[in-house]
């Protein structure tokens, strides 16, 4: 394939300059620009995180009448005191956790074995089955709100881990189940033909072969499932009522007093409680988590 | 027959075990409940009486009869607006800069992303925080010091201003996840074909339009239907800091059937509008791979 000159179409938005200057000199000018540009894209996305954390280190007087932007007068942890006196922050944490465990085990186990069924095993109705799964990535979560509202009021689900479990962990299962077959792809044939010659079924292909090779994978489908159910905030909202069972995002809620009234720092330093712990494993392991995210797109 | 098939002796009933269980789950969360709001999209029912059938009525209510959904409908599509603009296109102009760049890339693409990991309850107290006007905010602030004090206003109550207040958040939120994917796709770009561009004399703009874009396009065409169909999602934010107000200003079709199915509990009519929000995203995605392939193959 050879390369032409870009064919002399008129959409010349860069206003024509000496040709000779532009390889020397423009690319410095252009860098430099470039830095300037991302360094304030960065400041946009990250100073706003950066005010909160300081916000709830602010004393309740210094946050109402000072300046938004400057530095706290003086720093204090009055207000994760509070924080911790409002809500049951602990309590929250937990329960994310629960919700996010049970909902990851079903999306890992669960998107691997249909992987398997359709990619490895293979049956005659696999491409519909592909095609039902990509209706649950196109179709908005809210849909299945009111139809799941009636059905766990049916069998007594409302209220549970379950009720939150259930659509978070299905939602999910596309995902996961296309980012599972792009991996099997690339297991070779003879890989699985050399077992079967041994005479090893399909279920113990599936333990010893299939399951260990795809660690990776399934840290790729925890790690990008992980953000968006430990933040869930619709189906909680929706299908839990009790104290007990509320995750992060609704406990942050608690912190809205009667009259709407907000005690913003210490609902600010319970925010920053509440981020910590999805910080953490974001910095620990951003590396994965960024290949995850690029790899959930392009592939799924 | 079956070219997918890899190993030879399995029984029809392994398919079945690996099969069922995600399809049951899957079922019961996603595709259940779809056919559940199209059956229900024609009964009247507060949840407690008994359920009436109404046949089409809902659907008339809907196109004909009521402005509230039209009105949420237009807002929804505005939203879904600002969020392309401000995911899709900071996404590929980040992207494009970070190529440019020779150190900090790594650092840069962990800082971008980090409002994505942040809960949108947290995220809607922040921005409630950099709207306000008394205690001044961060906005407000700002565009007094830039000499813009004229603008300043509480952004979250002013009916010309709510909604773009509402979807800048969302914007803000996933840009980083879509810079992401699109910087992937670009530094996938053979240097070979950059070089030999760059030789022939052609601009950045040139080598952008002409090589880099058209090389991405596919990944361009996943993260744009990504984008719609997360943005035609869109609820928490608007919900949580205007509850669709004032008025009817930043109300969605998700937050105004929200309202109308646990707040009015309509849930037959609430289930039409449902229906509506579902081919309403068929359709997006149906003219985006329309429209972009198309413009791929001219």
């Amino acid at each position: 394939m050879t390369i032409q000159a870009p064919p002399a179409s008129p959409p010349a938005v860069v206003p024509p300059r000496p040709a000779v200057s532009r390889r020397r000199r423009k690319p410095n000018l252009f860098r430099t620009l470039s830095r300037v540009l991302i360094m304030l894209i960065v400041i946009v996305q990250v100073y706003p995180l950066a005010w909160l954390f300081l916000t709830s280190l602010r004393t309740e007087h210094d946050f109402a009448t000072g300046d938004p932007f400057a530095l706290p007068s003086s720093l204090t942890w009055e207000n994760y005191a509070r924080a911790f006196e409002t809500g049951d922050l602990g309590r929250n944490i937990l329960n994310s956790f629960i919700v996010t465990m049970g909902a990851n085990i079903l999306i890992v186990l669960f998107g691997m074995m249909a992987a398997y069924a359709i990619q490895v095993l293979g049956f005659r109705l696999s491409k519909l089955v592909r095609g039902l799964f990509l209706i649950g990535i196109i179709v908005p979560v809210q849909i299945a709100l009111v139809p799941l509202f009636i059905d766990y009021s049916a069998v007594n689900l409302l209220d549970t881990y379950q009720s939150m479990i259930i659509p978070l962990a299905g939602f999910s299962l596309p995902m996961s189940v296309y980012l599972f077959s792009s991996f099997f792809e690339y297991i070779p044939r003879e890989t699985y033909e050399a077992a079967s010659l041994d005479g090893a079924g399909p279920y113990r292909i599936f333990g010893l072969i299939t399951l260990p090779l795809s660690l990776n994978t399934v840290v790729t489908v925890v790690l990008v499932n992980s953000i968006f159910i430990w933040n869930d905030f619709i189906f909680a909202n929706t299908f839990v009522l009790s104290e007990d069972l509320k995750t992060i995002p609704l406990g942050l809620q608690n912190y809205i007093g009667a009259m709407g009234k907000v005690d913003w720092t210490a609902t600010f330093a319970a925010v920053c409680v509440t981020i910590t712990p999805l910080l953490l494993v974001f910095l620990v392991l951003n590396k994965a988590m960024i290949q995850g995210l690029e790899s959930g797109a392009t592939k799924g | 027959m079956q070219p997918n098939r890899m190993l030879p002796n399995r029984s029809r009933t392994s398919v079945l075990v690996f099969l069922l269980p995600p399809l049951l789950l899957y079922g019961a969360a996603v595709l259940f409940p779809i056919l559940q709001s199209l059956f229900l999209s024609f009964f009247s029912w507060n949840g407690i009486s008994d359920m009436e059938f109404v046949g089409l009525d809902n659907y008339v209510r809907m196109f004909v009869a009521d402005d509230i959904f039209w009105r949420a409908f237009l807002n929804a599509l505005l939203y879904l607006a600002i969020c392309l603009v401000l995911q899709l296109g900071g996404a590929l102009l980040v992207a494009s800069l970070l190529t440019s760049l020779r150190r900090g890339r790594e650092l840069i693409k962990t800082l971008y992303l980090l409002p994505a990991i942040i809960s949108t309850v947290a995220i809607a107290f922040l921005f409630v925080r950099i709207y306000s006007i008394d205690p001044v905010g961060l906005l407000n602030q700002l565009l007094h010091w830039i000499g813009l004090g004229s603008l300043e206003r509480p952004w979250l109550s002013d009916v010309n201003t709510v909604l773009a207040a509402v979807s800048a958040p969302e914007g803000w939120r996933f840009t980083g996840l879509y810079m992401l994917i699109i910087y992937a796709a670009l530094i996938a770009v053979p240097k070979e074909l950059e070089e030999a561009a760059v030789l022939d004399g052609a601009s950045r703009w040139t080598l952008f339009t002409k090589i880099r874009f058209p090389y991405i396009r596919p990944v361009w065409i996943t993260t744009t239907i990504m984008a719609t169909t997360y943005g035609l999602r869109g609820f928490d934010i608007p919900y949580l800091m205007t509850n669709g107000g004032p008025g009817q200003s930043s109300e969605l079709l998700t937050t105004y059937m929200y309202k109308t199915a646990f707040t009015s509990t309509d849930f037959g009519y609430a289930s039409t509008i449902s229906v509506f929000i579902v081919v309403e995203c068929l359709v997006a995605v149906g003219l985006i791979l329309f429209l972009l392939k198309r413009k791929a193959e001219s």
